[in-house]
């Protein structure tokens, strides 16, 4: 919005500037021609493309044959075998339980870690730090930390539940920063003007404008964070995960697609609900 | 300075008709303004009376919002003084500017309501000044409450007050917005372009309802409009801004056509950003 601009612009504007005669044509024809500019960026774009399909070893003739070899694996999960279904569905749901707490106290942390990252509400000695530790956070994978809460705390969920709650302060802290730091700056003004302290400007102006948006991210995090302790499980840090790679260390086959299977469906439900509470929040 | 002179359907302000004088609540002297080494407002003074209602006039670029701004601490002051109701604004900062900002009423050209708070909780967080923590639950003294409903029945919308302001249409929501800043209990009310977004019969209603809070509040009310015919009817006082000084002052009926059409002349870039 103009009216608010602080900054005048730098000097005076020719009279009536004209648009390049050339630009013109090019802007009337039917098809828009890309630019020189823009044709030029191709060859560099196939580059990088070539050096990363090179460097990963990306081999499409290889994922051919080994299609086979996939669908092999695949077959050999049918038929599920449910007679473990008990256990199964107790591990699922302590799976749940791990995701429950990790997201509730994955979203208070990350929200406070996010006032700090808001350049619009931290002053830069707070929101540098802010953003650097999530960017640490960021880059150390989730596996990691659980590694390090199991040798800290032993195996089970609690140290799994450790391991979501920081991995999601450096993931879903910097989202809520971001839905934050977009809000309309029209009513943190008025806020401002009516002489709220700057926690009520938070409280009254930012919050409640970024809510739909901070709630429809806690509930992909909580989305992420079941699939996630699925995962977990796998350094023993407690839920289904160390289930599922006993299964396939025992060659279980049949145990193992049930396991699959099971998840399949509570990720799927899950992912539906968290669709449906979205679509009524907006 | 007050509007002795003003047409016959008007009601005077109280403070007309008193024989001395009361001190501008508030006092503009050579003010100076500048972003960097941009100079927006030079030299200017205003001084604004109890119960008048005075209209700022200029093209865009003329420093209306930002003589708007400096009242409330949002502009950079570099030379001069504004006092507004004893307190000098130049260098204020925390704790004390916001006191003095919560004695200044604001309304602004997008309303600037938060869109899904209802209408009445929107009124509330004008005392959010004088709530302290408690205000941190979302809660707001009975008391309160009721003064921001009879605020709404002032305005015209209580039978809205649950609904969000989002819902409300253009000149509802600036009722809204004008309710909250009376919420302050304001010392002044600053109004910047408050009718350039509505159609020209609500830009009369609320022109009308500013016109009427100047007269039976007794307080000052600042209006910036860029339509010169809105200011000469709804005001008892024209101000005309161009680069940043008050070129012409005066009593709707005794400017000349020709001055007002000065603050509009194209001499130089016509083209820059309102500040």
């Amino acid at each position: 919005m103009s009216t608010t601009s602080e900054v005048r612009p730098p000097a005076p504007q020719p009279r009536n500037p004209q648009l390049d005669p050339l630009e013109r044509a090019r802007l009337e024809r039917s098809v828009v021609w890309p630019r020189t500019r823009t044709l030029a960026t191709l060859p560099i774009l196939i580059g990088i493309l070539w050096w990363s399909s090179a460097g990963a070893e990306f081999d499409p003739l290889e994922l051919g044959s080994g299609a086979v070899n996939i669908v092999d694996y695949l077959s050999r999960l049918w038929p599920p075998d449910f007679s473990e279904f008990g256990t199964i569905v107790r591990l699922l749901v302590e799976t749940l339980q791990m995701a429950v707490i990790g997201t509730l106290l994955g979203s208070v942390l990350s929200l406070l870690m996010a006032f700090a990252a808001s350049a619009t509400i931290a002053p830069p000695w707070v929101y540098y730090p802010a953003r650097w530790t999530m960017n640490v956070i960021r880059s150390v994978p989730e596996l990691v930390f659980a590694l390090m809460f199991v040798s800290a705390v032993g195996l089970g969920p609690f140290a799994g539940i450790l391991a979501m709650t920081l991995g999601s302060i450096g993931s879903i802290g910097k989202v809520y920063a971001e839905a934050m730091e977009s809000v309309d700056p029209g009513p943190v003004t008025a806020m401002r003007s009516v002489g709220a302290s700057p926690r009520q400007v938070v409280q009254f102006a930012v919050l409640p404008q970024a809510a739909p948006l901070l709630v429809s991210y806690t509930l992909l995090l909580f989305e992420g964070n079941v699939r996630g302790a699925t995962i977990l499980g796998l350094v023993g840090a407690g839920g289904i995960g160390l289930e599922l790679t006993t299964a396939m260390r025992m060659y279980d086959y049949g145990h193992l697609g049930a396991i699959v299977l099971s998840i399949i469906v509570v990720v799927t439900v899950i992912d539906q609900c968290s669709a449906l509470i979205r679509r009524r929040l907006t | 300075m007050t509007v002795l002179g003003a047409p016959a359907h008007r009601e005077l302000p109280a403070t007309a008709r008193q024989s001395v004088p009361e001190p501008a609540v508030v006092a503009v002297r050579d003010l100076s303004v500048a972003y960097g080494e941009n100079a927006v407002l030079t030299g200017v003074d205003l001084d604004l009376f109890g119960g008048e209602m005075v209209a700022l006039l200029g093209a865009s670029g003329s420093g209306k919002s930002t003589l708007m701004k400096s009242l409330t601490g949002f502009a950079p002051i570099t030379g001069g003084s504004a006092v507004v109701d004893g307190h000098e604004l130049r260098g204020l900062r925390g704790r004390e500017l916001r006191a003095v900002r919560a004695g200044v009423g604001q309304v602004f050209q997008q309303f600037n309501l938060i869109p899904r708070l209802s209408v009445l909780t929107n009124v509330l967080a004008g005392c959010l000044h004088r709530t302290g923590p408690v205000s941190a639950l979302g809660h707001f003294p009975a008391k309160e409450r009721r003064r921001a409903l009879e605020l709404l029945d002032r305005v015209g919308i209580a039978h809205k007050a649950q609904d969000p302001a989002r819902s409300l249409s253009g000149g509802q929501q600036q009722r809204v917005a004008i309710a909250r800043a009376l919420m302050q209990q304001p010392r002044v009310l600053l109004a910047d372009e408050p009718v350039a977004s509505l159609d020209p019969r609500l830009a009369d209603s609320v022109l009308g309802l500013l016109r009427d809070i100047a007269v039976g509040d007794g307080i000052p009310v600042l209006v910036s409009l860029h339509v010169v015919d809105l200011a000469l009817v709804h005001s008892d006082r024209v101000v005309g801004l161009r680069d940043g000084r008050v070129i012409l002052s005066g009593r709707p009926g005794e400017l000349d056509t020709a001055r007002l059409l000065e603050l509009y002349s194209d001499e130089e870039d016509p083209d820059v950003d309102d500040l």
